[in-house]
């Protein structure tokens, strides 16, 4: 999933300011799942904001809503019925959904609240790790299910640095070293030799350099 | 409804845990009647139960200072409802005081010595008097008191 995590309040007030008619409009997927912008945060950031509004005596109206997935064109499109009352939208969905939303009410200031942080896991309550970079070429397989260029803090694709202790990484020591859990995988597997070989080093034309990627699939089309 | 012996100029939201004692129905209505519209008692099953944004909306709409009442640490019957319930009070805590309001506006009481939550009402009461109204619920005077303090400067 997509993780973020709410930008600080000061900047949010300072980008909503102009505004009298607000529009928060969280979502209820990834950043649902980390807390940071899913229907009880939403609200609790919309209370947040009347409360300040009114200390301040000011006269806002700020509205919430919340949909399944603000990225998803589907799931924005029913917002036309009820957009129009609204100066500008907060939007707490990732990068990805803020712009979802601008492209599709393209007459309307869409202001972001979360910053977008990485792609991961929920690894305990409260607790949420980057464990892939969207590299386009996945090669778990060939590490055990470890990717090593998400996980080792300097991307090794052909075996550890040597600065490991422990079986944790050197940069820092809190983290497990990422060579020696795929050391540790493959062994069990009695996939060793897949380390044999050399890997040479990655295509990033895969992840940057032409623009935004896309994917296109016809079958899904109508 | 006729004004109470202790009501007075703010409005406490109490939220409690339905297993602190003396906390049933008639309990809950005598403090009703003592404080008036002085405060505003929300049972819940555990505090575990209370989300921020319970505290939140009541200072957004009509309290002046909001309250839990939970069990002592290690006696919760859920295991840990007064520890979940004792990091969103200092989260929206953290939240009301980025945007200026006194956090003391909300609080905790783990219930230590098994106190009635008559007892432990009337406490927070005491604590709580030397607070003023609440700037959200009257922005107004708020103002007015910036200004002064502006005027001052």
């Amino acid at each position: 999933m997509i993780t973020a995590e709410q930008k600080p309040i000061d900047e949010i007030r300072e980008m909503i300011e102009p505004y009298e008619k607000i529009l928060l409009l969280g979502c209820d997927s990834c950043v649902a799942e980390c807390a940071a912008g899913g229907e009880k945060e939403t609200a609790m950031l919309a209370s947040t904001l009347r409360i300040a509004a009114k200390m301040e005596g000011r006269d806002v109206l700020i509205h919430e809503k919340t949909v399944d997935r603000q990225c998803v064109k589907d799931f924005i499109l029913p917002l036309d019925d009820i957009i129009n009352q609204y100066d500008a939208v907060l939007s707490l969905g990732c990068g990805a959904g803020v712009q979802a939303v601008a492209e599709i009410f393209s007459e309307i200031p869409i202001i972001p609240a979360l910053n977008t942080k990485f792609i991961g896991e929920t690894r305990d309550q409260g607790y949420w790790v980057e464990n892939c970079i969207g590299c386009g070429d996945c090669m778990l397989y060939y590490f055990g299910g470890v990717c090593p260029l998400t996980r080792c803090a300097k991307n090794l694709l052909n075996g550890p640095c040597g600065g490991s202790k422990d079986g944790k990484c050197e940069v820092d020591p809190e983290v497990p070293c990422a060579w020696q859990l795929i050391f540790e995988r493959l062994s069990a597997f009695n996939a060793l030799e897949r380390l044999e070989k050399i890997y040479p080093p990655k295509d990033w034309s895969e992840k940057q350099g032409r623009g935004p990627r896309k994917i296109i699939r016809e079958d899904q089309q109508l | 409804m006729s004004q109470t012996s202790k009501e007075n100029k703010i409005t406490l939201a109490l939220f409690y845990c339905q297993n602190i004692p003396e906390s049933g129905k008639q309990d809950r209505q005598s403090l009703e009647e003592e404080y008036g519209k002085s405060i505003r008692l929300f049972p819940i099953p555990c505090s575990g139960r209370l989300e921020p944004l319970h505290l939140l909306r009541a200072l957004e709409e009509f309290a002046d200072v909001a309250y839990v009442i939970t069990c002592p640490e290690g006696e919760c019957r859920y295991f840990d409802g007064n520890l979940r319930a004792k990091k969103r009070v200092q989260r929206t805590r953290e939240i009301i005081e980025s945007i200026g309001l006194e956090g003391e506006r909300i609080g905790i009481v783990m219930n230590k010595n098994s106190k009635s939550l008559a007892r432990q009402a009337h406490e927070i009461m005491e604590n709580i008097t030397h607070l003023r109204p609440s700037p959200v619920l009257s922005p107004h005077r708020a103002q007015q008191e910036k200004g002064e303090k502006r005027d001052n400067c």
